[in-house]
């Protein structure tokens, strides 16, 4: 049984519109495409990009710790504000931004189950308004390591066999594709899996409407039939680390897994980088082997 | 009809003192002024391959020409207004030009317009695979004509 389940991160788009004016709450929206926000975002609501706002301009990074505290500063968003993230695809964004908020320690951090999608269903308003707070004031810690597997640690992981995910695709898992289906190659040289990662697609986490699956379900999948253990470490990678950001979201704080870390070099940088072993084909035998076909695998 | 340079020197004077959030919003209007498909292309889609497939969201080009002017059409899904903007921005520039001339499309602009900082690397680089692809289409319309 879980014992450290957070339930409470995942907020529906009723208890947002029902806060939207709570000065306790800041809704972030963060997505793929940035002029979604423009075109239309959610009443009151801010935008952080992961491109330009998160990550550092020079250095292949996120922003220090300074410029974290400049960012929440300006978006009006204090040590003790709720942040709410939501956005486009699933939610990819909204959890990596939520990710990078815990990083740096951010406590009350939440998703909007459903992002984008279910708010449109709902036939929620969207607002054109400019949106701005006067500045707020935040301290942020340094970056809290235990969220965040860099690639010698992965390495060192592998070598262990221990339990890693890749949440791309089948087609790119078995190294015959090296983007997103549809998606442009972003870079990789070389395609396939880091050896001994289970292939467990996003898309199993998610249902039609963009909300994530009962916890139930997701028991199912990750503990009855993928057999994967609660408190061993886990690190889970995609190819820019946005979509295994939703996995770690998933494992951790509706599974209550006790040691899951983001590999955000993910692919891009493994399938890059000189003398990393690479795997291709599927995975033989293992419980990899017997997950379903997944549907909609495609983004 | 002024030259596609011209058109998008005017563009990039619009963009060009803009902050980043003026910058977004200017790009969603231009979005929001891409013509829907007519029934005839509406039609087209569906049995012609003309999805760009290097583009992450469904993206459809026709690079035609008419008695040897350039017309771009597109169709762009809703939930991309970037590369819906963009788009609309190259049918401007290249719209009854001479097929050769659109062919030689310049490459520069999301840097001259300030939209390469405000939409990141990755973002970037998708864009300016659609110039290439729209350069490429008109380059095969001026060769057919030729």
């Amino acid at each position: 049984m879980a014992n450290d389940v957070h339930p409470e991160v995942l907020v529906s788009t009723e208890w947002v519109a029902d806060h939207l004016s709570d000065p306790a709450v800041r809704v972030v929206e963060s997505d793929e495409d940035r002029a979604l926000y423009t075109l239309g975002h959610v009443p009151g609501a801010v935008e952080i990009d992961w491109a330009v706002d998160l990550q550092d301009q020079i250095t292949r990074d996120y922003i220090d710790r300074a410029a974290f505290e400049r960012l929440c500063a300006a978006k009006g968003i204090s040590n003790d504000t709720t942040v709410v993230f939501y956005g486009d695809k699933n939610n990819w964004w909204a959890c990596y931004a939520f990710w990078v908020f815990k990083l740096y320690g951010h406590e009350r951090c939440r998703i909007m189950n459903g992002g984008r999608k279910r708010w449109e269903l709902d036939g929620r308003p969207w607002s054109t308004d400019r949106v701005d707070y006067p500045p707020a004031s935040y301290v942020a810690p340094e970056q809290d390591g235990s969220i965040r597997a860099l690639r010698d640690e992965v390495l060192k992981h592998c070598k262990a066999g221990r339990q890693l995910l890749d949440v791309r695709s089948p087609e790119e898992y078995r190294g015959e594709r090296m983007h997103m289906p549809d998606y442009p190659n972003e870079g990789a040289i070389r395609g396939g899996h880091i050896p001994g990662a289970l292939n467990v697609p996003w898309p199993l986490n998610c249902n039609d409407d963009g909300t994530f699956k009962p916890v139930k379900e997701l028991e199912k999948l990750y503990v009855k039939e993928l057999r994967l253990k609660r408190r061993s470490p886990t690190i889970a990678y995609c190819r820019i680390g946005e979509r295994s950001s939703l996995t770690w979201f998933v494992l951790t704080y509706l599974l209550g897994f006790a040691n899951v870390k983001n590999y955000d070099g993910s692919w891009l940088e493994w399938g890059n980088a000189v003398r990393m072993p690479i795997a291709k084909g599927a995975a033989t035998g293992g419980p990899a082997a017997a997950l379903p076909p997944s549907p909609a695998v495609s983004a | 009809m002024p030259d596609t340079t011209a058109t998008l020197n005017a563009i990039v004077a619009e963009f060009a003192d803009l902050d980043a959030r003026e910058k977004l919003e200017l790009l969603v209007d231009y979005a929001r002024g891409l013509p829907p498909l007519t029934p005839e292309y509406e039609a087209r889609k569906t049995v012609e391959d003309r999805r760009v497939h290097e583009c992450q969201t469904p993206v459809f080009l026709w690079t035609e020409s008419a008695g040897g002017k350039a017309r771009l059409i597109a169709d762009v899904a809703p939930e991309a207004p970037t590369v819906k903007g963009f788009v609309a921005i190259l049918a401007a520039a290249v719209a009854d030009r001479p097929v050769a001339e659109a062919a030689a499309l310049p490459d520069d602009v999301l840097e001259r317009m300030g939209l390469a900082d405000v939409l990141g690397i990755l973002r970037s680089r998708g864009l300016r695979a659609m110039i290439a692809r729209v350069r490429r289409g008109f380059a095969e319309q001026a060769a057919a004509t030729s």
